[in-house]
């Protein structure tokens, strides 16, 4: 039972990933005014990538559960305003609505998953 | 890593945001004030956000949170400055605070710039409310996958 | 309900390949013959529903005092916990009930 499916165990990174890129945009958004605040985030499809090829024995207890810190960093090229502020606001509105969404998608993936798993082991009677 | 840390980070954001809000109308109530309780025309204030100074910001999301304010990435007014600039003299001899010389100091307010101000702190405020909005609901679809 | 793309097989057929099919693998490792493989099949099971609920409760309880953990990743282990326990529990009715069917055997 720790990895029921593989696709369970990457669906948990994403929504682990798509969680840190929110509180990422939340922090953007909330220093819009803030002089000299850089704008984070972090690139969502080479953290998965890694973090699935991490191999799910790397983990502290035995119940399947990798543990994963994304990194997050500055984001390059944004236009500065005199203050030294990068924010973007028509970027982070847009990322807040897809992040928004992926993290829809991900629980309705995961509930799909473990519908199928019950089912499977309940479906008999 | 946490979505109710999100909260308080656009948490802390709505409420700099208002402060700063209440400042801009209070400048803009009393651009013509030239006289008040300590004497000396109304001075305009300033706002300045600050947030908490983080060597690296991965580092900061991983800690685990202190308090509700120190929350990495969330913002909070750290002073509120008296505009240095030297008030505007207008020639009006017959009122009452005028000086010697017949002028009355009026403060350095441009209305016009006090607006745009204004309407820059409503946008960042729109844009934290429908931050908060989107956590909540991220929180809530979380909920979800127990259900059922 | 139709295959998934990745090789659950059809609903209600636990035995089917794919990686669901590597459940009752897990607890066939154990086994030896007849009743002795059956008590420590269950006992295997135990101890891993036990685990898992352990680590469930330990992250539930660390994301309600507000240290750390996300969302998901504690619904997640909750959810997993709840259906390890549940595959148990038929796994146990399941033996109780081939005991029963064994204990009626006439010689």
């Amino acid at each position: 039972m720790t990895q029921p499916t593989p696709l369970l165990s990457t669906l948990e990174t994403y929504l682990k990933l798509t969680n840190t890129r929110a509180q990422a945009i939340s922090s953007n958004m909330a220093n819009v005014d803030t002089p000299g605040y850089r704008t984070h985030d972090i690139n969502f499809e080479s953290e998965l990538r890694r973090a699935t090829a991490m191999a799910p024995m790397e983990t502290a207890d035995n119940t399947g559960t990798v543990h994963f810190a994304p990194v997050v960093r500055e984001v390059p090229g944004l236009l500065e305003r005199p203050d030294g502020n990068n924010v973007n606001l028509d970027r982070e509105g847009l990322l807040l609505a897809e992040s928004q969404l992926q993290y829809q998608l991900g629980v309705q993936l995961i509930k799909g998953q473990f519908h199928q798993i019950l089912s499977a082991i309940n479906g008999g009677n | 890593m946490n979505l109710f840390d999100a909260l308080s980070i656009s948490g802390s954001a709505l409420s700099a945001e208002r402060q700063r809000s209440e400042i801009i109308a209070a400048n803009m109530a009393n651009a013509e004030t030239t006289h008040t309780m300590a004497g000396g025309p109304y001075h305009r204030r300033e706002v300045v956000f600050e947030t908490p100074a983080t060597s690296s910001f991965r580092l900061a999301l991983a800690a685990t949170r202190q308090m509700p304010g120190n929350v990495p990435g969330s913002v909070h007014i750290s002073q509120v400055v008296d505009d240095p600039s030297p008030p505007v003299m207008r020639y009006q001899p017959g009122h009452p605070d005028a000086d010697s010389q017949g002028y009355v100091a009026y403060p350095a307010i441009n209305p016009a710039a006090e607006m745009v101000d204004l309407m820059g702190s409503v946008r960042a405020y729109q844009l934290n409310a429908s931050a908060v909005a989107a956590t909540k609901s991220m929180i809530q679809q979380s909920i979800d996958i127990l259900k059922s | 309900m139709s295959s998934t793309g990745n090789g659950l097989g059809s609903v209600g057929n636990i035995g089917s390949t794919g990686s669901i099919g590597s459940l009752p693998q897990m607890f066939s490792k154990e086994s030896g013959e007849g009743e002795q493989g059956f008590g420590s099949v269950l006992s295997n099971a135990l101890a891993q529903v036990n685990q898992l609920s352990n680590s469930a409760d330990q992250q539930a309880g660390s994301l309600l005092k507000g240290t750390g953990g996300d969302m998901s990743s504690v619904m997640i282990a909750v959810e997993k916990a709840d259906v390890a326990f549940q595959l148990m529990m038929q796994v146990r009715n399941k033996i109780v009930s081939a005991y029963q069917d064994i204990e009626k055997l006439q010689f």
